[in-house]
């Protein structure tokens, strides 16, 4: 009896046309000059299935050079004056709710450059049997071509009249346009179709017979082109009308199948066409039955990326730029060609070089309007793990859609969220929701569509399946000057300090090598030592560090910024700690990923730059949280900045056939343990001989000549000082006879540390 | 007369590579505050006595020392060649001094 009465309540509200309704998506900022962008959202609910439903697509006034298109159209048809594909501002279809909701979610947007609202209506109603719509003008004809229901011209003009459709009164049809007669001709499967046209009153003055136009003139005379009204549209065949007998007083269309028209008597029964619709704006329609939504989207903000890149104190940060790149195909390619630079403040902006087309993300939404059939089951609440399993019907997905990618699920207005993939047993396809909340099937808006069935619910659902889309990943790839400051640069980073601070980092582990470290205070400083990457900073690193101190090999295999430098989110870089450093992602690069949020218009990333061998964090960005290990060993006084000095002095001269230079320290009261110089000389004119170093204790002395410069020094890792006996003399071979010269030498980078391990500047005096 | 046309006519098809020797600074360049200099600039300088002394330039910045030279003067005018590939900044003071490091003078430089 229950069942019966829910029954006769369905079809009820079908008969009524009650619960048809179109859903519209919140409104939403669109990227100007951005094509493809999403606007899907409007539904189709409450008609039924296997109906054939009209509908509307319309953006009302847009923007210069906004456009929408569907990138899905299975199963509709184009209506007259429309077609599918390309890039539209209205597009009328025919199809079953279920292929039109289908292409409503592939609705895409292509904004131009002017900004604006961005207001999308959707339209739709049933479109019976026997009634075409044009959608070019917004009306609905009616061929009436039955062979008992052909008549005279007087009599199909008054018929037409006693006839409503959704809620317009009918008239004998006009034909005010040529795409009218085309709508006509290729609507109606009959030859000679009365129009409302007549010459009755004053014969050869043809004039509009019907409908809102009726009363304009037509023509004055008789005769194909004879007294052609100018601006209106006459179509009459050649010698006609000829006001033959001097009763063709009525017009026809389609005269014996052709395109043009001619003049009869009103003794000929013949078909007609009742056109309803009075206005000439379709999106003025005033048919009821007729279900609209629309929301008004803006194109009027801008999708923003802005760097906030830190390279810490004592990198110039204007030698830097950038270009966007974007990652497709299992590769990066640059977005923009020409890069930006990076601000002294270490900020950029790319905006204008992101790629805002969006991607298929490769997994896919699932919607669902209220339907005729039990497709999806909902059984009871498993409070337990707190979730629903929740099975869809196989025949629901469409070719093509993996229900495995299905990830996130909109049903009724039980739940819209993410969905797990369960199983697929080749009939249903099984999903989690997990939710702490149980659904509230009984206060559901879609309960006519909702049974309940023992220990499940029966849903009667229609499914559609989205594909999700994404911003494409993109990356900041940074880029210097020139690789020659740049090696320059990479030589003033990673310095005799770094060195000595990784040996003493070492040496407090104890002999055992399992006590923690005291020296470092970050675990990025770890990672930086770890020259090696693998994980475990050792020996082997700081002879790594040692060797590219010395000359004897560099750290890196190639020089090139990607080699040297590393890059991080501020967020990923200030969470490295000293205990998690080793499992952290270690690798150089000077490209960082970074990802464009869909529901974030103003995006600012934050970065931190730091490099491999860069221990003591000289030229790094300094981590926000430290992480030191309270230990009641004695620890150092690591400091970033530079707080105390050493003297130097130099002096050059020309003895005979070398160019000598000594240089000497004076340790002041530091107790002195590495020193770094790099004397540059004019290659053209001098050639390296020698470096002899006067230093007191076993120091790693070291001197190495790079072609334009000699790197020089001495470290001591064994507790000993260099004092300021200390004297470095360089030997060179002039080239050709030098007399009273000044300039061929002269001292660049510096480099000091204490026992403390703190940098030390040297001040040549 | 071949012989000549042929001497003439190898003249002619030789190109021509053009000199620009660097201008040297006639006048003392510690009598003015400052100067400009290229690589292989010649300098003029007097000193009073033979000796030895020193030019130091440094970076007029930072105030550090870029190089010190030592050198045998001799009294009356003397001439040096600067040398500038190897500098690091453009703007230099120069100083002269004598062993006794008293200083006898000074003067900016402008790399160009």
């Amino acid at each position: 009896m229950k069942n019966l009465i829910v029954t006769l309540l369905f079809l009820l509200t079908s008969f009524l046309g009650l619960g048809q309704s179109v859903s519209a998506p919140d409104s939403k900022s669109f990227l100007p000059s951005t094509s493809g962008q999403d606007a899907s959202g409007f539904s189709l609910s409450g008609f039924n299935s296997t109906a054939t439903l009209l509908a509307s697509i319309s953006l009302v006034n847009p923007p210069t050079g906004t456009t929408f298109n569907l990138t899905t159209t299975i199963g509709l048809t184009a209506a007259s004056g429309f077609t599918l594909a390309g890039n539209k501002t209205r597009l009328v279809v025919t199809g079953t709710m279920a292929n039109i909701n289908t292409a409503l979610a592939s609705l895409k947007v292509n904004t131009g450059s002017v900004r604006g609202n961005i207001a999308l209506s959707v339209a739709a109603t049933i479109n019976p049997t026997g009634f075409f719509y044009n959608g070019t003008n917004g009306h609905f004809y009616r061929p009436v071509t039955a062979t008992n229901e052909r008549t005279t011209y007087t009599n199909a003009r008054a018929r037409s009249l006693l006839t409503t459709f959704k809620g317009q009164t009918g008239y004998l049809v006009t034909i005010t346009s040529a795409d009218e007669d085309a709508f006509i001709f290729a609507n109606v499967p009959a030859t000679n179709v009365w129009f409302a046209a007549t010459d009755e009153v004053i014969d050869g003055r043809w004039v509009i017979d019907a409908g809102p136009e009726k009363g304009t003139v037509m023509k004055t005379q008789n005769g194909q082109l004879n007294g052609n009204i100018a601006g209106v549209y006459n179509n009459w065949a050649w010698g006609e009308p000829n006001g033959a007998n001097g009763s063709e007083n009525y017009a026809v269309a389609k005269w014996n199948g052709a395109a043009s028209w001619n003049d009869l008597s009103n003794n000929w029964n013949n078909p007609y066409v009742i056109e309803y619709g009075t206005w000439t704006n379709p999106d003025d329609a005033t048919f009821t039955e007729f279900y609209t939504n629309s929301v008004t989207h803006t194109n009027g903000d801008v999708l923003t990326a802005r760097f906030n890149i830190d390279f810490g104190n004592n990198v110039d940060k204007s030698k830097f730029s950038v270009k966007a790149n974007t990652y497709t195909n299992n590769a990066w390619s640059v977005t923009t060609n020409t890069p930006r630079l990076i601000s002294g403040l270490g900020k950029v902006d790319m905006t204008s070089d992101l790629d805002t087309v969006k991607v298929s993300s490769g997994d896919t939404r699932a919607t669902t309007t209220g339907g005729q059939v039990e497709w999806c089951v909902v059984y009871d609440y498993e409070p337990q793990n707190q979730r629903y399993q929740i099975l869809i019907d196989k025949r629901e997905f469409p070719q093509g859609t993996s229900p495995s990618g299905v990830t996130n699920l909109q049903l009724f207005d039980l739940w819209n969220g993410p969905v797990t993939y369960q199983w697929d047993d080749g009939t249903w396809a099984a999903y989690w929701i997990y939710t702490p909340t149980e659904f509230n099937f009984v206060g559901s808006s879609f309960t006519s569509n909702i049974r309940r069935a023992g220990f499940f619910w029966g849903l009667s659902a229609e499914f559609t399946f989205i594909p999700n889309t994404m911003f494409k990943q993109h990356g900041i790839d940074l880029l210097y000057t020139n690789q020659t400051e740049l090696n320059t640069l990479y030589n003033s980073i990673v310095s005799v300090s770094d060195v000595f601070l990784a040996f003493k980092e070492l040496s407090n582990r104890g002999i055992f090598g399992n006590e923690s470290g005291n020296e470092f205070g970050h675990g990025i400083q770890y990672m930086n030592a770890d020259v090696d990457g693998n994980g475990i900073f050792n020996e082997a690193d700081t002879y790594r560090l040692l060797q590219h101190l010395t000359g004897v090999q560099s750290l890196t295999e190639y020089s090139t910024l990607t080699y040297l430098m590393k890059l991080y989110s501020k967020s990923d870089y200030d969470a490295i700690t000293k205990s998690n450093w080793s499992t952290q992602f270690n690798s150089t690069r000077s490209l960082l990923p970074f990802s464009l949020n869909t529901g974030t218009l103003n995006n600012t990333y934050n970065v931190s730059a730091t490099w491999v061998g860069d221990v003591n964090l000289s030229h790094s960005a300094t981590p926000i949280v430290t992480n030191v290990v309270a230990s009641n060993s004695t620890r150092s006084s690591f400091s970033m900045s530079i707080p105390n000095e050493i003297n130097a002095s130099i002096i050059t001269e020309i003895i005979g056939d070398s160019v000598y230079a000594y240089i000497t320290i004076d340790p002041l009261k530091q107790e002195l343990v590495g020193t770094q110089f790099k004397l540059n000389y004019d290659n053209s004119l001098l050639k390296f001989s020698s470096v002899s170093h006067k230093t007191k204790g076993s120091p790693t002395n070291y001197g190495t000549d790079r072609g334009n410069y000699i790197n020089f020094g001495s470290l001591i890792t064994d507790g000993g000082v260099l004092d300021n006996t200390t004297e470095y003399k360089i030997t060179f071979r002039p080239q050709t006879k030098l007399d009273n010269v000044l300039g061929l030498i002269s001292i660049g980078f510096t480099d000091a540390v204490n026992k403390a391990g703190s940098t030390l500047k040297i001040r040549i005096k | 007369m071949k012989k000549l046309l042929f001497v003439l006519l190898l003249i002619g098809c030789t190109k021509t590579v053009p000199i620009t020797p660097t201008p040297p600074i006639n006048r003392d360049i510690f009598s003015v505050s400052q100067s400009s200099v290229s690589n292989g600039t010649e300098i003029v300088f007097s000193l009073k006595a033979d000796g030895i002394y020193t030019l130091t330039m440094g970076d007029t910045v930072t105030n550090q020392v870029v190089t010190r030279e030592r050198f045998k003067g001799k009294a009356g005018e003397n001439k040096l060649k600067i040398y500038t590939k190897t500098l690091p900044v453009k703007y230099l003071y120069l100083i002269l001094e004598d062993t006794s490091k008293t200083k006898i003078g000074k003067t900016t430089i402008t790399v160009n």
